[in-house]
């Protein structure tokens, strides 16, 4: 186990240096640089600029910086916000990402694993029907459109909730957004699951050894019910905390995803790079995580 | 069974949508969305982008301008209607004679937030950090009016020659005659120096300078070592020592490492070789000094460095095959030259910089000449005292008080960015100047000001605070108003499909017309549209009227000012109009389809001449010969641009018979390929006027490298301009800035398309906030209405209408100006 954790970790390092190298490659590849404005800079200024920022020096001598500093794991300054590191802005935005990430988790958590135990449970009953409809509404509708609709509704006509903006009464539409497809996602996984595991051999030997339903169910089956859950939830909710580039724009939420939508419209390179390091790490991590849990959930499951 | 409930719930849905949309808006409303209006004196505004920094001296946007506007104060404020320079720090000013230099009186009550009292030293300093070459300042280029002020941020050198200044007279081609100057201001040491004869700057790229050296035939004969030389040759010798550092610095940066041994012995050879020099002139007097360097050091050091480089080479004789290669160009001048002529392939590095050292480095020009860097001390920026600023131009610019407005040229606290370096903008450390100050700060979200009870004039600052919300989407900007959490939103927010909707809130809606047009710019440099026949084709086939009521919110550009902006130029060009309309005995039917640009048949007549005839097919025009697949019509990527670009295709396809195709780029590519000429045909070009003068826009094809986008140059054109702004009266400068655009108008560089539009929101209880031509405020004016009979009405006639208030704080400011 232990020795897997450390392999695991230890693979997570060159594969951040590869995804980090692409970026950087194709972040060259694209004309246009950050200083590109209407007004054409000074032919002095721009050489200062280039100056100041080593893009005077050959590709390979900045790629090697590049990656120098990115080993110490500083990303260096912001080309666009003057006088701020990367890491400090990763650092100040993640929060907010992570805040409506996690609550929207928790929502779908919820709803999910209710509606879709409930489902399975009750299967081919009117419950079942109708919130397996309503999962595969939310499946079926992004989140762009979900969010102005719930916006148009709850804002602009009953004037409950605010439309957006970071407050506490301004998450409710946005954590609702984000979470109603991974909601739709969950619930019927959830409701599959726990359909295959009810009819499995040995939840039948439980049965038969005289368990109440109530133990199979908390016990047994939910624990190998929920193994297709995890394995979704667990890189969703590395997705879901890094933030999201649609809903945190449509509700101006200062998190990260839309910190990296304008860091790449900028050409502000040490935020995009510092930005994919830091989500490739997190998903990485996450991955890793659920394969841990399988070994809890599943006694079948061992790594060597 | 999963569709049958979907379709059931959408129905469901939907009938709720109804039913709730039938409930609140079963009348139609006066207002846009909702009404509460905030309890505090605090105004919520959208200031769109993320500020770049809080140093008001870096960035260039709109968006920062109006964040600074708040915190930053500086010599004049925008005048809330017109945008025209009012009283700031500044109690009044006057300018000399020539309009090319201004003193300021300062007020004696100005102070920072932390409560110091700001001077015309203050200014000084300010004005020198904007252009420090370290600072990086983006606007940068609106004051390079001032003297020495582009020299010393480009970094360059003054060109002393026996201690006396080269001046740009001493290689002028025709010298000008030496002006009369009038007393302005108490003379100083200082202003002495600024109006002796303008100095010669020169790059401080060595390589750079020897080029200009070797174009400029006067400064080399200027140059010249000359026999006078001798008498001081300590002197010569730190001279020679500044060349050979630069020649180090040069082959550090451009040799490969083999080749940078040679080169610090060739420099040591060098070294002693002049050494040697400098011994014997003392006996050889004048006859050495002609033949000195030509005849003494250059063979030796070239002669020591091809030895140098013979020794390499034999050391690495089975070493890699590319450095055997250059080294024998490098030892070949023969071979160089003939390279050289015929440019069949680039010369190695190590080549050119032999070429280099041969040609550029020693030549005797350069060895007898010091290079003095320009310094921040040099600007022609100036404390006659503590409260009175003079500020010297480079030449007249009657509109530059007017551009001291902007951010650039704001106050900022000197202890404090030396305290803290890059980190002084940040919320625990910031000082700031203006009528708000920094309260809280939350990057990417909002922007909390506060009245500055420091502020020299807090009695008049209506609001308690400000909150500048950063949001960058027009819909969710758009959402925020209505539903009442923001109280105005900034310029351009109202997207194209919601103005038919916005547009009926009179009382709301923004809209006037912008210091900002839209055109598209043609590549002059390339054939077909080096022709100005097509371009001129190009541009009459354009019906710009329907444009503009396609489009609903723009007006309509015959020519590059934008009309409306400045009313007595629009009178100036009108009678220039006439005047150039009798002299070329043009009719006024004529006329009229010229001054509207809109003439398809001569469109189709100027084609033809060009030599691709248009012919007509049964009512339909055709062009086959026209080289559709050289050219295309580029623009960046937003709906809006898409619209306008498909609009114009279809009328030069209606009216010329020629397709041009489209073609979109992502904004930074876009920008990139257009900065550089690198499209085909014609590209899109959006200009917002700097300053509220109409040599803004005309300026933008002025010079060798402009802004237009057209890679235009015509000296003609540049020589006009520069008369018309050495004119003194102001209405007579309109008048020859009226000949200017005509002219320019004849070569048509760029298709003028449209007027833009202020478009924009705001609740009707925000007052003194005006939809001026750059939507560019002074804060102070700006207050709550809490009495509904007092909102704002038909913001259309807003600029017409007069509020007391408003007026009566514009007459109070503007006493100080008579004193």
């Amino acid at each position: 186990m232990l020795s897997f954790i450390i392999r695991r970790l230890l693979l997570i390092v060159p594969m951040a240096l590869i995804v980090i190298t692409l970026t950087w490659g194709l972040i060259r590849i694209a004309p246009g640089s950050f200083y590109s404005a209407e007004k054409k800079l000074p032919a002095a200024v721009e050489a200062n600029i280039k100056k100041k920022y080593g893009l005077d020096k050959p590709w390979y001598q900045q790629y090697g910086m590049m990656m120098w500093n990115v080993v110490r794991g500083d990303f260096g300054d912001s080309l666009k916000y003057e006088g701020q590191s990367v890491n400090e802005i990763i650092r100040r935005h993640f929060p907010y990402s992570a805040t409506m990430g996690f609550l929207a988790y928790l929502v779908a958590l919820a709803v999910g694993l209710t509606a879709g135990i409930i489902a399975s449970l009750k299967q081919n009953s009117a419950f079942d029907y109708g919130s397996m409809s309503l999962a595969m509404l939310g499946l079926s509708i992004p989140n762009f459109v979900l969010g102005p609709i719930l916006v148009l509704i709850f804002s602009l006509w009953l004037f409950w909730l605010p439309p957006a903006r970071w407050s506490a009464a301004g998450l409710v539409l946005p954590v609702i957004t984000l979470s109603a497809i991974y909601a739709a996602y969950i619930a019927r996984l959830t409701r599959a699951g726990m359909l295959e595991v009810m009819r499995s051999d040995y939840i039948r030997t439980a049965r038969a050894k005289g368990l109440d339903e109530k133990t199979v169910l908390l016990r047994h089956a939910i624990r190998g019910g929920l193994i297709p859950v995890i394995s979704f939830t667990g890189p969703a909710l590395a997705g879901l905390l890094a933030g999201t580039v649609v809903v945190e724009r449509v509700f101006a939420i200062p998190g990260l995803g839309n910190i990296f939508i304008q860091a790449v419209l900028n050409r502000d390179e040490p935020l995009i790079l510092g930005i994919v390091a830091f989500l490739s790490i997190l998903i990485m991590v996450f991955n890793l995580l659920v394969d841990i849990s399988y070994g809890f959930l599943d006694p079948r499951i061992r790594y060597e | 069974m999963t569709r049958i409930s979907f379709m059931k719930f959408c129905t469901v849905v939907m009938a709720a949508a109804l039913i709730i949309s039938g409930c609140s808006s079963s009348e139609p409303s006066r207002y846009f969305g909702s009404m509460k209006m905030p309890k505090d004196n605090v105004l919520r505004y959208i200031s769109g982008s993320e500020p770049a920094s809080l140093d008001p001296q870096i960035s260039t946007g709109q968006p920062e301008a109006r964040i600074y506007g708040a915190l930053y104060e500086g010599l004049v404020d925008y005048h809330p209607k017109t945008l025209q320079p009012i009283p700031s720090l500044a109690e009044r000013w006057e300018s000399s004679p020539k309009v090319d230099e201004f003193i300021f009186h300062l007020r004696k009550n100005g102070k920072f937030s932390d409560g110091k009292p700001i001077t015309a030293q203050d200014f000084v300093y300010s004005f020198r950090r904007g252009f420090d070459p370290e600072v990086l300042s983006q606007s940068v280029q609106l004051g390079y009016f001032i003297k020495y002020a582009e020299a010393y941020n480009g970094h360059e050198m003054f060109v002393e020659r026996n201690g006396k200044f080269v001046t740009e007279n001493d290689v002028a081609d025709e010298p000008a005659a030496a002006a009369e100057r009038q007393p302005f201001g108490p003379e100083t040491e200082f202003h002495t120096y600024l109006h002796s004869p303008s100095r010669l700057t020169v790059s401080d790229d060595p390589l750079k300078r020897a080029q200009a050296v070797e174009s400029t035939p006067k400064l080399k004969e200027l140059l010249k070592f000359q026999a006078a030389d001798l008498n001081n040759p300590a002197g010569l010798a730190a001279k020679i020592k500044d060349g050979q550092d630069a020649l180090s610095k040069f082959l550090a940066a451009n040799l490969s490492p083999e080749a940078l041994a040679c080169a610090a012995e060739c420099s040591d050879a060098g070294k002693q070789a002049l050494a040697d020099g400098l011994n014997k002139s003392a006996d050889a007097g004048s006859l050495f000094a002609q033949d000195w360097f030509a005849s003494l050091t250059l063979p030796e050091a070239a002669q020591k460095l091809a030895d140098q480089i013979a020794a390499e080479n034999k050391k690495r004789a089975d070493g890699n095959a590319k450095i055997d290669e250059e080294i024998a160009e490098l030892t070949d001048a023969a071979k160089i030259a003939e390279k050289e002529k015929t440019k069949k392939k680039p010369i190695g590095k190590l080549a050119y910089a032999n070429r280099f050292v041969l040609e550029n480095m020693f030549p005797e020009e350069i060895a007898a000449a010091s290079f003095i860097p320009v310094e921040a001390k040099d600007i022609g920026v100036e404390a006659i005292d503590d409260y009175t600023l003079r500020i010297t131009l480079r030449q007249s610019a009657p509109f530059f008080v007017g551009l001291l407005t902007h951010q650039f040229f704001r106050v900022v606290p000197e202890q404090t960015i030396e305290k803290y370096g890059k980190n002084w903008t940040r919320p625990e450390n910031i000082v700031t100047s203006g009528q708000f100050r920094v309260k809280e700060y939350h990057p990417y979200d909002r922007l909390i000001v506060e009245r500055d009870p420091n502020y020299w004039d807090k009695e008049n600052v209506h609001l308690d605070g400000i909150e500048f919300y950063m949001i960058e989407e027009q819909a969710t900007q758009l959402n925020l108003y209505k539903a009442g959490e923001v109280d105005a939103i900034l310029n351009h927010s109202v997207p194209a499909a919601w103005i038919e909707e916005i547009s009926q809130y009179k009382d709301e809606y923004m809209n006037l017309p912008e210091n900002a047009t839209s055109y598209y710019s043609f590549n002059v440099r390339k054939p077909p549209f080096d022709n100005s026949k097509l371009r001129q084709a190009f541009s009459l086939a354009i019906d710009r009227v329907s444009l503009s009521k396609f489009r609903k919110i723009t007006k309509p550009l015959y020519f590059y000012t934008p009309t409306g902006i400045f009313p007595d130029y629009d009178k100036a060009m009108a009678k220039v109009g006439e005047e150039i309309r009798k002299q070329k005995g043009i009719s006024p039917e004529d006329w009229e389809k010229l001054q509207k640009q809109f003439d398809p048949a001569r469109a189709r007549k100027l084609i033809t001449e060009a030599g691709f005839p248009v012919i007509e097919n049964g009512g339909k025009f055709e062009c086959p010969s026209f080289p559709t697949d050289k050219i295309s019509l580029t623009f960046n990527t937003t709906e809006s641009n898409r619209q306008i670009a498909e609009f114009i295709q279809a009328q030069w396809a209606q009216n010329l018979g020629i397709t041009v195709p489209l073609k979109n780029q992502e904004f930074k590519t876009f920008l990139a390929d257009r900065n550089a000429m690198r499209y085909e045909g014609l590209a899109q070009s959006l200009w917002s006027g700097d300053y509220m003068d109409p040599y803004t826009f005309l300026g933008l094809h002025y010079g060798v490298v402009n802004d237009g986008g057209a890679g235009f140059h015509d000296p003609k054109y540049d020589k006009m301009l520069d008369d018309a702004n050495s004119e003194l009266d102001p209405q007579k400068r309109y008048e020859l800035l009226a000949r200017c655009e005509y002219y320019l108008r004849d070569q048509l560089p760029s298709i003028p398309l449209t007027i833009n539009a202020t478009n924009w929101v705001k609740k009707p209880w925000v007052k003194g906030l005006y939809p001026n031509p750059g939507t560019l405020f002074t804060w102070k004016f700006v207050y709550l209405e809490r009495d509904p009979a007092k909102w704002d009405t038909d913001v259309n006639e807003i600029m017409e209408r007069s509020d007391p208030q408003v007026e009566e704080q514009l007459k109070k400011l503007e006493e100080s100006l008579v004193k």
